[in-house]
């Protein structure tokens, strides 16, 4: 099976273009199969990141942010390290909280004394509204562009786009939010400056506008990259052989275009995506703080800052779990696309 | 106590966005805009006001998990036995008088009769009884500010509106403790488990102030309405809600926007870009807070008193405040600060100018005398060391400020910058550091015992390490003096001695920055955290 990596095996599939004959026969039992080994593999890599991530963040200099204050005393310190239970071994706590996992349960908050997995709920849909509409900004607008670059290769639109998506790339994300707030919501009025909603009212535009100017932000760290890839896996394409076919029978250019030449250049774009996921996830952490987003990213921030095992564990899970779940997803979008792979 | 911004890009922001805001261009610039409001005619009901805050606030003043966005709602909503007054000295809250005994070993509070909690119940002294024998007093629970009360034995009920703090030593700044994150919670709500009921902490918990939490949304707003059992005057403020907003250059550009109505300035190198907006001033607020250079006394070197007052004469201070409060603050050479206006003594504030030559000398007098790279050196050892950063406001320019000075004199310190919580573990628990430079905020008292005692040296909130008995004398003297004119004595005392032997090197006094909106009144002038004692002071002008 060629399709056995990981999280972000992704990359490694772009080569797949090329696929041997024998996967365009899968069958449907080989891909139910496929389909088990990549959920089995998943859960373990889930498993994993959380030992990982427990270990290290209980190895980590420093201890949750009650004790760890100025004004503690030694005694009050020692009082609140008993009662959370940090004078236990380290894998003996990772045992109890797996055991709990493995129920549903992620523990409970150093920081507020919450169930961890409460407290994720309530910022999760929010991450993903705004890691979704980052994403699909970049798909709809990134692909244009790299199609745009392909085809007119060398022409000043190229060398612009070229320059734009440099520029995207490298202008931090926290500099470019103040940026956006100064301009959109101090000096034109015309979008608010932070939040999920307005204190007075909470309706489906509110959210929208709210929702504008973090998901621009947040999208310059993988639109640029979306771009850049559509680009060049276009000009690779559109150097192959049932391209030059396609277009001495007389087709359309545009129907080359789309049918022959996007088709088969979006493969590899599919793979980077799901490996840009895992980016755009880490994105928020920086993007949520300036526009004051109350998503996953910041109760992460807060979380590793305060030293909360539990929540730093349970968050890590999380997007480790939506890691695994992305490239899932990659993997039967590429199926789609790539008609050698259609399913059955 | 650590007031501070708490963001990991707060640094870079600063920098960056600082001159971004300068020179941003709002259309709505008016230059020469009031800088303090004026009063708009009779108050007026209604309206909302909007705070940010930095983070969730945790909704107890005896949680461990009460960090300083936690001030601004508890001040509002809880209330203690006292309250700061608006000249910082005690003023009656949920006690209406107080007293101590002739030998001064216990205090007696008489309670405001018919004050309700939120929800209806009475409020009594099993209640206070109850916050002080049931949380503040019970090692277990490793309650916040315990520390502050460690002389309290255990709090008496003497009748449904009195009670006795019985004391194992004297404690004249009782009152001024009270006032200071003290308030006092619900017997009836929390009997079972005071500090992490996070249906309390962090839902609507159950309070005595103006006040009242109307909900609680975790990573968003906390609002506030009014609490219609209040003993008191019904507050002008219809709503009151705190916006989480944790980037600090966020919430200028959120005042810039109209956004906020009142809020602390964190970084003050915007002050100029918000005095000329429209609608906003800006004012500055005394701080009992000061920032100080801790050097550890186990290291030799520190325990001459003439390379500590060489390091003072040493350091360009003023250049301090210029450079990183954009010159709100004002030089410190004591512990107690100019917002303890009855205890402050302004005469020392000219003691140590900034004098390179003089702190040459001190230091040649203390044996170090330049090497041949002009490093000092002492017995063949080169005065070097290494000075510990932890990443928080204002202290990365703060240190780099040092060491520049430091190294005009030919004393090389090295800067180890360290995420926060990893600093607090080795500098504070461990005690593993040489030099390190932070800030204390304390009551509105001048009993600045539990930083200076000799017993607090090593593990307590004696950084340094200082030890000396002539000041633990006079740290005793302060506790023991009851009436003002006896502690004022006191207390000029203890400023001069300090001053003259540095157990910290004290470095300046800062001033808060508040940008206010200019149809807000009523707010007193004292820090903001501070005047939410006041909330149902405040009111909106009708625009």
């Amino acid at each position: 099976m060629p399709c056995t990596t990981s999280a972000n095996g992704g990359w490694l599939r772009s080569d797949l273009r090329f696929a041997p004959a024998d996967r365009s026969g899968l069958a449907a039992p080989a891909v139910a199969r496929f389909l088990l080994q990549r959920v089995a593999l998943g859960a373990l890599v889930i498993v994993f990141a959380s030992a990982l991530t427990f270990f290290f963040v209980n190895l980590a200099p420093g201890g949750p942010a009650s004790i760890m204050r100025f004004d503690v005393s030694p005694e009050q310190r020692e009082a609140l390290i008993r009662l959370m239970g940090l004078d236990r071994p380290v894998p003996q706590r990772y045992m109890e909280w797996l055991a709990g996992a493995l129920h549903g349960d992620l523990g409970t908050s150093l920081l507020t004394n919450e169930p961890v997995t409460g407290r994720i709920a309530d910022r999760l849909p929010n991450t993903l509204t705004l890691a979704g509409s980052a994403l699909l900004i970049s798909i709809v607008l990134g692909i244009p562009i790299g199609v745009v670059q392909a085809v007119r290769r060398g022409k000043p639109i190229d060398h612009l786009l070229s320059l734009v998506s440099a520029i995207g790339l490298s202008v931090p994300v926290f500099w470019l939010g103040i940026v956006l707030i100064l301009v959109f919501a101090v000096s034109l009025h015309v979008l608010p400056s932070a939040g999920v909603t307005s204190v007075s009212s909470d309706t489906f535009g509110d959210r929208l506008a709210h929702l504008v100017l973090p998901a621009i932000a947040l999208a310059t760290t993988i639109l640029p990259t979306v771009a850049r890839f559509t680009r060049s896996s276009m000009i690779e394409v559109l150097h192959e052989d049932y391209v030059r076919t396609a277009t001495s029978k007389g087709l359309r250019p545009r129907t080359v275009m789309m049918r022959h030449a996007l088709r088969n250049a979006l493969i590899p774009v599919v793979s980077a995506i799901g490996a840009l996921v895992p980016r755009l996830i880490g994105g928020t952490v920086v993007t949520e703080a300036v526009f004051g987003w109350p998503g996953m990213g910041r109760l992460a921030l807060e979380a590793a800052q305060g030293r909360d095992y539990p929540l730093v564990t349970g968050l890590t899970v999380v997007v480790a779990a939506i890691a695994v779940v992305a490239t899932l997803l990659v993997d039967l979008a590429y199926t789609r696309i790539d008609p050698r792979l259609r399913l059955a | 106590m650590l007031f501070q911004v708490r963001h990991p890009f707060a640094i870079p922001a600063l920098v960056i966005v600082g001159a971004l805001l300068v020179s941003a261009c709002t259309g709505a610039a008016q230059p020469g805009s009031s800088t303090s409001p004026s009063a708009q005619g009779a108050p007026v009901a209604g309206g909302t006001v909007t705070i940010p805050i930095g983070a969730d606030p945790t909704l107890n003043p005896w949680s461990p998990n009460a960090f300083v966005e936690s001030l601004f709602i508890n001040r509002a909503i809880f209330e203690g036995l006292t309250k700061p007054g608006k000249d910082l000295a005690p003023a009656p809250d949920l006690a209406e008088s107080w007293n101590t005994a002739a030998d001064g070993l216990s205090w007696t509070f008489k309670l405001r009769s018919g004050v309700k909690w939120s929800d209806g119940n009475a409020f009594s002294a099993d209640d206070v009884a109850f916050t002080f024998n049931d949380i503040v007093l019970k090692p277990d629970l490793g309650a916040q500010n315990r520390a502050s009360y460690a002389a309290v034995k255990s709090v008496t009920v003497v009748d449904s509106n009195t009670v006795r703090f019985d004391l194992s030593r004297k404690f004249a700044a009782l009152p001024s403790f009270l006032a200071y994150n003290s308030g006092i919670l619900p017997k009836h709500i929390l009997s079972s488990n005071p500090l992490t009921t996070a249906s309390f902490n962090k839902g609507v918990p159950v309070s005595t102030g103006p006040f009242k939490v109307e909900k609680y949304t975790s990573g968003q707003s906390v609002s506030l309405v009014r609490n219609d059992n209040y003993f008191g005057p019904k507050p002008y403020l219809e709503k009151v809600v705190f916006t989480v907003v944790p980037d600090p250059n966020t919430q200028i550009a959120q005042a810039l926007a109209g956004d906020v109505t009142i809020m602390i300035l964190d970084n003050k190198a915007a002050v100029d870009r918000v005095k000329t907006a429209n609608g906003l001033a800006v004012v500055s607020r005394p701080l009992v807070q000061y920032y100080w250079l801790a050097l550890n006394q186990t290291d030799t070197r520190f325990t001459d008193v003439r390379v500590r007052q060489a390091f003072v004469h040493a350091i360009d201070r003023q250049a301090i405040i210029k450079s990183v409060e954009s010159g709100y603050g004002s030089i410190a050479n004591s512990p107690i600060t100019p917002a303890l206006a009855a205890y402050y003594d302004p005469s020392l504030a000219s003691k140590y100018p900034y004098d390179q030559a003089k702190a040459k000398d001190l230091l040649a007098q203390a044996g170090w005398t330049p090497g041949p790279d002009g490093v000092l050196q002492k017995n063949g050892q080169p005065f070097k060391f290494t000075m510990d950063v932890g990443q928080r406001g204002v202290l990365e320019p703060v240190n780099a400020l040092i060491q520049q000075d430091l190294k005009k004199v030919g004393v090389i310190a090295e800067l180890n910058t360290m995420e926060w919580n990893a600093y607090i573990q080795k500098d504070v628990v461990r005690r593993e550091y040489t030099a390190t430079v932070n800030w204390w905020t304390y009551p509105s008292d001048p009993d600045v015992f539990p930083y200076y005692h000799s017993s607090a040296a090593g593990k307590g909130f004696n950084i340094p390490g200082y030890q000396d008995p002539k000041l633990d004398d006079l740290l005793v003297q302060g506790q023991s003096a009851s009436d003002l004119d006896a502690r004022k004595a006191v207390y000029k005392q203890l400023q001069a001695y300090t001053s003259e032997t540095l157990p910290y090197l004290f470095l300046w006094y800062p001033q808060e920055i508040d940008v206010i909106s200019t149809s807000l009144n009523g707010v007193p002038e004292l820090g903001l955290r501070d005047a939410m004692h006041y909330l149902g002071e405040w009111w909106l002008a009708k625009k």
